[in-house]
């Protein structure tokens, strides 16, 4: 035998990937065979793939395939000869063993061999489909002792048929003349001889990924020459180096192109699966795929492929009603679902959208208090899309029941995770009882990507362009008034939204961070540079020295010493040669605390609550007019709010304002309280608003302004001095009052504290 | 002597074990993956044999047997069948379209050389 261990795995590996292109295209003949869209030559493609299969495998000596697709070849072999008619119990049995096969194949790549699984019964099934027909079963390949032979040596029982155009010679010795003529055309032609169709030659990932290192390489060698060259005089050097410069992005571009594959890859057994799980669940299910032709690094296209795969399931699962349900909600019986893909902005957008039942907010909330993963005073804090996002976290799942299908609360987290590793992000629209969307974006590639650089305590970082919303430069006066404190962390009111604020250098402690210092920065500093970020939907400042440039810079892994650092992304090298760690964007915000899971934040909120008067605690200092000092808990501030006086309305006797598509009373606390209100006409424009959320209601406290946040040891100087407030305190030497906010808000609303669970679940 | 063979069958790893077996016993190997590749390929050159797979996409094995024929360069070099039908129709079926033998798959190499050598003496 000449073949060595090499070449067999080398001609297995061939196999492997032969064989499950093929059974995608089985999969996806079969599926339109079933829905009658097939065309004359679908029977025969189908056929075919098993065909190969079977002869390959043979050669190989992998017996148990071989055997395997026998059988099938047989059925389908009948079923070409129009001796066996498409039934569904037909289509099911030739998809299970498709999945047979694919189960045999991929024991063969992971384990080596074919695997111990018995197919005895599933062959049985396959048999019996072909005896059904009554048809012949094709005999079971006789094979010739030897394997081969001449028809010349054949002793043929029929009269030998003449070749139309020429008569058979019998076995030649090569025709002398005929030499000649091949040498020539044969001199050139390399030892592995390409053939005349294939355009296309399978490359060596490995081999991929190699060129797109070493055109990193050149990136970086290329920015180090563009930059050393800014200076020079030289134009011959300044032209070849513009010259290189081009180059080599086009060159970048090539390699990367050569990486990439079109979604319709990954999507292509999608048709399968949603097929299955809708079959599973009796539903039934129209897929639509739009932009097959959108590409992808292939890293990426590995990266998304079970996530995607996932969220298909679970549209068919959660999102797609039964065919009853979609009847009575005035729907067509069947559901769809729609992929799409398309670039934009530099990125992949892939979205899944569904025009089931979609998401029960409510529900979500209700499963998300359940499970302990917000407090209910949270729950009712969460806008309507921070509430669909819970379904990301981690041990969540609505699904009434467990199904086979999804549901075992391993989902979307992992979905969120895998997708986020690689830089994209995930969120999910919906809008009841008319479907849902998953929109995922992600980034095109991960090796060279484009980068804003920062200084901060003189060092440099990367920070991804993906990230980036956009650039806040605060001077003098601006930064004094814009930059406040809440919560002790600092925020700056960005048109009208509060943007929590993280200092870059003091996150890595670059400098030594007290609180003193932050303040001590702020003044000293002339200008504040921010850096407005997006990190799992939501929008932080980093606050950095100096915003220097964008690049396109190439990610370096880290070492596994500062693998594990969560601030950092990775590590490029700069133009001059130094290197620049990467910032991680969502990782930095969880450190600074700004996005953190839910759960965690409902730890410190609750110990917070808890606390008595007499205990220290961080209170919102606000006038409430008439220069009555007041103070509540902060810990019962859900939000500060400017609203315009215009945007006032009133429903009936009551005063309210739209607040994130909720209509909320507004209750003036200088009306409440014992000294002389406000007059409307006193009201400040805009005017401050104190956002107080409980069990999912909110009501807004109009204060008069605003004064400070403090942490203080309060100790309660007199019992209530009145109607409206707890008792006086001094606080920065002044008296202030508490105030009673339950008590107002009762006195405002009275059935704001009744029957949170039936708000809940209405 | 060193023969250049043409191998013709639409799944890859099958050529790709022809061709290494053939190169390994010092022959030449020209791939096509259908008939009409191998027409496409033959068009302005020759070979001194031919090993084709009978079923594949576009131009199947006896169609490009038959074609081949019919070209006065190929009228006398032998045709080979790879074939997994040893059904005696088959067989007939073959001979008709002109082809020189057959070799049942799945096959060993030592098969495959032995009809190599039967059909191309040195």
């Amino acid at each position: 035998m000449t073949t060595n261990d090499e070449l067999q795995q080398q001609l297995i590996k061939d196999l492997l990937i032969e064989s499950f292109e093929g059974l995608d295209r089985f999969d996806r003949e079969m599926l339109a065979l079933e829905k009658g869209a097939g065309t004359s030559d679908t029977p025969n493609i189908i056929f075919r793939v098993i065909h190969t299969i079977k002869g390959t495998a043979g050669c190989l000596g992998l017996s148990k395939i071989e055997s395997v697709a026998h059988v099938g070849e047989n059925l389908l072999s009948a079923l070409r000869e129009g001796k066996v008619s498409v039934t569904p119990p037909l289509i099911n049995a030739l998809l299970a063993y498709a999945d047979a096969l694919r189960e045999m194949l991929r024991s063969l790549e992971t384990e080596r061999h074919e695997g111990e699984a018995d197919y005895s019964e599933l062959l049985r099934r396959l048999q019996d489909l072909n005896c059904e027909t009554a048809a012949p079963v094709p005999p079971a390949a006789p094979a010739a002792p030897a394997g081969w032979g001449l028809f010349e040596e054949e002793p043929s029982a029929e009269s030998p048929v003449t070749p139309p155009p020429a008569t058979v010679a019998k076995a030649p010795p090569i025709m002398p003349e005929i030499e000649p003529a091949a040498r020539p055309g044969s001199g050139g032609t390399p030892a592995n001889a390409p053939s005349a169709a294939d355009s296309a030659i399978r490359v060596n990932v490995d081999q991929l990924d190699k060129l797109m290192n070493l055109v990193g390489e050149l990136v970086l060698a290329r920015n180090q020459i563009v930059q050393h060259c800014g200076p020079a005089q030289d134009h011959g050097l300044l032209a070849a180096s513009q010259r290189l410069n081009l180059i080599t992005t086009e060159l970048q571009e090539g390699v990367m192109k050569t990486r990439m594959q079109p979604i319709g890859n990954i999507w292509a057994k999608f048709p399968r699966v949603v097929r299955d799980v809708a079959g599973e669940l009796g539903k039934e299910v129209q897929l639509v795929m739009e932009g097959n032709q959108t590409e992808l690094d292939r890293t990426i296209i590995e990266a998304i492929k079970d996530p995607l795969t996932h969220i298909v399931r679970n549209a068919i699962d959660h999102g797609i009603e039964g065919p009853a349900e979609r009847r009575a909600a005035g729907k067509p019986d069947t559901g769809m679902l729609i992929l799409r893909a398309f670039h934009e902005g530099g990125q992949v957008n892939i979205e899944i959208m569904d025009d089931g039942r979609g998401v029960n907010i409510v529900r979500v909330k209700q499963k998300a208090i359940e499970r302990g993963l917000v407090s209910v005073e949270q729950a009712g804090r969460l806008s309507d899309r921070e509430a669909l996002n819970l379904i990301f976290l981690p041990g969540f799942s609505t699904a009434e029941k467990v199904t086979n299908v999804s549901g075992r609360g391993v989902g979307m987290d992992v979905v969120k995770t895998n997708i986020e590793k690689i830089g994209g992000a995930v969120d999910v629209v919906s809008d009841s009882g008319r479907g849902s969307t998953v929109k995922i974006k992600i980034p095109l590639t991960l090796a060279i990507i484009p980068a804003l650089i920062v200084t901060s305590g003189g060092e440099r970082f990367a920070i991804p362009q993906v990230s980036l919303l956009e650039l806040v430069r605060l001077e003098d006066d601006q930064k004094r008034k814009g930059i406040e404190l809440l919560c002790g962390t600092p925020v700056y009111r960005l048109r009208g939204r509060l943007l929590p604020l993280c200092y870059l250098n003091q996150q890595l402690k670059l400098v030594p961070a007290t609180a003193g210092q932050l303040a001590a920065d702020l003044a000293q500093a002339d200008a504040v540079n921010m850096v407005v970020l997006q990190a799992d939907g939501r929008q932080f400042g980093l606050v950095v020295d100096q915003i220097n440039d964008t690049e396109e810079i190439v990610v370096k892994p880290l070492g596994k010493q500062l693998k594990g650092i969560a601030c950092f992304a990775g590590a490029t090298i700069m133009g001059d040669g130094r290197v620049a760690l990467i910032l991680d964007v969502l990782g930095l915000a969880q450190h600074a605390n700004i996005v953190s899971e839910v759960r965690d934040r409902a730890q410190p909120d609750k110990a917070r609550t808890d606390q008595t008067v007499g205990d220290r605690q961080t209170l919102l200092l606000f006038d409430a007019g008439a220069s009555t000092r007041m103070a509540i808990p902060l810990s019962m501030v859900a939000r500060l709010e400017e609203f315009p006086r215009k945007s006032l309305e009133r429903s009936g006797e009551q005063e309210v304002i739209q607040y994130r598509g909720q209509i909320i009373p507004l209750i003036r606390v200088a009306d409440h309280i014992a000294r002389v209100g406000i007059l409307p006409e006193d009201l400040s424009d805009p005017m401050q608003v104190v956002i107080y959320a409980e069990n999912g209601r909110s009501v807004g406290l109009v204060v008069g302004r605003i004064d400070d946040i403090v942490e203080e040891v309060i100790t309660v100087k007199r019992e209530s001095s009145g109607r409206g407030t707890l008792g006086s305190v001094v606080i920065k030497e002044k008296v202030t009052d508490l105030l009673d906010v339950s008590a107002i808000i009762r006195a405002a609303d009275p059935a704001f504290y009744l029957d949170h669970p039936a708000t809940l679940a209405a | 002597m060193r023969k250049t063979i043409m191998t013709v069958d639409d799944a890859a790893t099958m050529r790709r074990m022809i061709s290494f077996t053939l190169k390994g016993a010092g022959h030449e190997v020209l791939e096509a993956g259908d008939g009409a590749e191998a027409l496409e390929l033959l068009r302005n050159r020759t070979v001194d044999m031919v090993i084709t797979d009978v079923n594949m996409p576009r131009m199947d094995g006896l169609t490009l047997t038959r074609e081949l024929r019919a070209l006065q360069q190929f009228r006398r070099i032998p045709i080979i069948l790879l074939t997994t039908e040893s059904a005696p129709e088959k067989k007939a079926e073959g001979r008709a379209n002109g082809a020189t033998g057959w070799i049942i798959k799945p096959f060993q190499q030592e098969q495959l050389l032995a009809v190599v050598a039967k059909v191309l003496p040195v």
